[in-house]
């Protein structure tokens, strides 16, 4: 935006955040608009007394729940039209099983249209076309339902029989498409048939999902800052209050909640989960997002390599269809709403340095490993180096896990201030798999043209040029080359074997790292760039260029 | 000594038909106690190819394989008790066996499976317009246990106005919705893709039939 470039960085940041306050009062707390006279179905009641006796569980969770108290029964939440696809008949009313997002936005309404369209909404319709490949052909069918539809939903099928298809349910993953057309689950977070506020407000409720070695929320927020205050303080979080705004009603810590849907502040509380995120975290390559809002209030997250699109332009959504542009929400305002959030607690400058220390680490992710990654499995597949089939090749899997696994890992962990997640669990590992894994496989899959398309790319970073230094000095493996022998030069025929000279060289480790002539070091030194080369093969123009730059190396030495 | 003096009407010819109408009458009885008994028996039912469709699902059923050993036939659900309504049932059950040799060819698969979603409201209906007699030759709503903790409450405390089948149904034979949520395109669907059959196949075999 032009604002940064013409003025301190933070006042963006500020005109947002004014904006915002215009916003917040009227939405604050979410409160139910609809008058009390549209629930409370009087053959609602009917249901209570049997289902005390047949799922006395589910019963009494729903005795001690707001919606008893709001006179809100089951009929009013499981009421179905007989022509639904996935209504049925029960004790003589039309019932369906399924209570959808649509269902619980008929009172509901502002979260019910702030989570259609979000990145959780969308969280099956986002993978539908990968799924084929993981769950169907790497394992099973069966994988779909256990695995993947657990967090991601599922597209639940209506059997001819009125039953609901056990391949597509139980299901209350956050993207399932249901029965009647809508996307989500409300119960993937608010667990029924209770609707805590409390619960949902626990990092727990995103536990289920944001976990492992691909999402690993739970575990980078237990490891930072805001995780072990939350542990210590979690009595003084105010859990069960009536509004639950940041800074107001609780300071002790924040939750995933609090940052990434809560009421902060002016800030008001959102269900569109994705709104505040500036990047896109969990791709081959983050990018910053535009958030495109249709007039038919369909939402659409946008590359920032792309220029956004004007308001009141037709733009083709991810479904075919089209839709005309309402607004466009660039990064830096996203960005600039969560800030807000951390200005509750945190100082401007504070907040805007840690932002950069983020951002440091994703376009470091992404201009070292990830765009190079991407770019040379990009030219394998289109040289028909590699078949189009997904994982029928090591390198695939490499691949994947490079930026599915331990990239995410290393972005997500700098995002939420896990030191052992961005980087023993992340970056370190991207690191590894991308000098010792990914590259050497890249080279054998391109066989004689790997020269060609691998290190112009690795070159064209200039952030690899280290590899091309192999008699660097190695403290952090135990090995030092030796310090230059003491004048006066001896004689070639004298110098002596190399096995005797590693008993000088370990010492020198210790005594003197910073001597390290190693030019005047015939053997050792080159037997060690060799073994380097050739293990991981990552630094040469030509395979074989490992051990011809070491016979350079000992030529120039004798 | 009393004489009985017969009137004069009974002659030799009267009192020999009111014998032979009285052993008739009583073996008719026998012969209609005996058919109706084996009409109302699994393996008369299954003569029909058609029938084995149902015979299938039921098999699956406790109220074929019960713990107890006790197995409800075919005719002790849908077959009412006692002879005269066993016969009126049978009677009126003939149209089935007219349906089977005149109509459609039930004996298919995808015919019978097309069909069953009428057989079945049908049945339902005949259960709750007998207020599901048959259902309580075996069961006893005061004797209702269950297995479950809270069964035996809910059929003491939740059963009033209520018959057996107004819950109990999709028990024995293969699911059907009810019909006031029954969806025909759905359930053409199911079956054609259970057949591997083209779209529209399922329509087209039901038009057809009222050609």
């Amino acid at each position: 935006m032009m604002w940064s470039f013409s003025f301190p960085r933070s006042l963006p940041l500020i005109f947002w955040g004014f904006c915002m306050l215009f916003v917040a009062s009227a939405t604050q707390a979410a409160k139910v608009e609809l008058s009390s006279e549209h629930w409370g179905n009087p053959a609602g009641e009917r249901c209570v007394s049997c289902h005390e006796k047949s799922s006395a569980g589910l019963t009494r969770q729903w005795h001690e729940s707001a919606h008893r108290e709001a006179g809100v029964n089951c009929l009013d939440c499981h009421q179905a039209e007989a022509a639904d696809a996935d209504a049925m008949e029960h004790e003589g009313e039309i019932i369906a099983t399924i209570v959808s997002p649509k269902d619980c936005g008929r009172c509901h309404t502002k979260e019910y249209e702030e989570q259609a369209g979000s990145v959780h909404a969308e969280a099956y319709a986002k993978i539908k076309t990968r799924i084929p490949a993981l769950a169907h052909q790497l394992t099973g069918g069966a994988m779909q339902a256990a695995g993947c539809d657990q967090c991601h939903g599922s597209e639940v099928k209506v059997l001819g029989d009125g039953t609901l298809d056990p391949a597509t349910w139980p299901n209350s993953g956050i993207g399932r498409v249901n029965p009647d057309g809508s996307k989500g689950s409300c119960s993937s977070c608010h667990g029924r048939h209770a609707f805590s506020k409390a619960q949902a407000r626990e990092p727990s409720a995103c536990v289920r999902c944001h976990s492992g070695p691909d999402s690993p929320d739970k575990e980078v927020f237990e490891a930072s800052k805001h995780g072990m205050l939350y542990a210590a303080q979690r009595d003084q979080m105010n859990l069960d209050g009536e509004t639950w705004i940041a800074g107001k009603d609780y300071t002790a810590a924040p939750t995933c909640t609090t940052c990434h849907m809560g009421a902060a502040g002016k800030i008001p509380a959102t269900h569109d989960v994705g709104l505040r995120n500036a990047w896109n975290l969990n791709q081959p390559v983050s990018h910053k997002q535009y958030l495109i809002l249709f007039e038919d209030g369909s939402k659409l997250e946008q590359s920032d390599a792309e220029a956004p699109p004007r308001r009141g332009s037709e733009l083709v959504k991810p479904d075919g269809s089209t839709g005309k542009v309402r607004a466009v929400i660039a990064p830096d305002r996203r960005r600039g709403v969560m800030s807000l959030v951390c200005l509750e607690c945190h100082g401007k400058t504070f907040t805007e340095s840690f932002m950069t220390q983020f951002d440091n680490v994703v376009e470091l992710y992404n201009s070292k490993f990830g765009e190079p990654a991407e770019a040379i499995m990009a030219a394998l597949y289109e040289r028909g180096l590699l078949t189009p089939l997904p994982f029928d090749e090591p390198l695939e899997f490499t691949y994947w896990e490079l930026w599915h696994d331990e990239g995410a890992r290393a972005r997500h962990g700098a995002s939420m201030m896990s030191a052992n997640h961005a980087w023993w669990e992340g970056m370190y590992l991207v690191g590894r798999n991308f000098y010792s894994r990914f590259l050497p496989q890249a080279r054998a899959a391109a066989g004689e043209q790997a020269a060609e398309i691998i290190d112009p790319v690795l070159a064209s970073t200039g952030q690899h040029e280290w590899l091309g230094e192999p008699q660097q000095a190695n403290p952090i493996l135990g090995w030092m080359p030796p310090p230059a022998p003491a004048a006066p030069p001896v004689e070639p025929a004298e110098v002596p074997a190399a096995a005797l000279q590693l008993v000088p060289a370990a010492v020198a480790v210790v005594s003197e790292p910073a001597a390290a002539d190693t030019t005047s070091v015939p053997n050792a030194a080159s037997d060690a760039s060799t073994a380097v080369a050739s293990d991981t093969n990552l630094a040469q123009d030509k395979p074989q260029s490992g051990s011809a730059a070491a016979d350079e190396n000992q030529e120039a030495a004798q | 000594m009393i004489k009985l003096q017969a009137p004069h009407f009974i002659t030799r010819h009267v009192l020999f038909a009111l014998v032979a109408g009285g052993i008739g009458g009583v073996v008719f009885m026998f012969f209609l106690i005996e058919f109706d008994h084996y009409t109302s028996s699994n393996e008369f039912c299954t003569t029909c190819h058609s029938m084995t469709y149902a015979d299938d699902s039921y098999q699956s059923t406790p109220h074929y394989n019960s713990p107890s050993g006790v197995r409800a036939s075919c005719g002790d659900c849908h077959v009412s008790e006692g002879i005269i309504m066993a016969t009126y049932d049978h009677a009126i059950g003939t149209k089935d066996l007219i349906k089977q040799l005149f109509g459609p060819d039930y004996d298919d698969p995808v015919v019978n499976l097309l069909h069953l979603p009428e057989a079945a409201f049908a049945a339902r209906d005949w259960f709750r317009k007998r207020d599901s007699a048959t259902c309580k030759r075996c069961h006893t709503l005061e004797a209702i246990q269950g297995v479950r903790a809270n069964t035996a409450a809910i059929h003491q405390e939740e059963t009033e106005g209520k018959s057996c089948i107004d819950c109990h149904y999709n028990l024995v034979h293969r699911h059907v919705p009810s019909e006031n949520t029954f969806k025909r395109e759905a359930w053409n669907a199911m079956v054609e893709e259970e057949f591997g059959l083209e779209p529209g196949t399922a329509a087209q075999l039901l038009s057809s039939e009222t050609q």
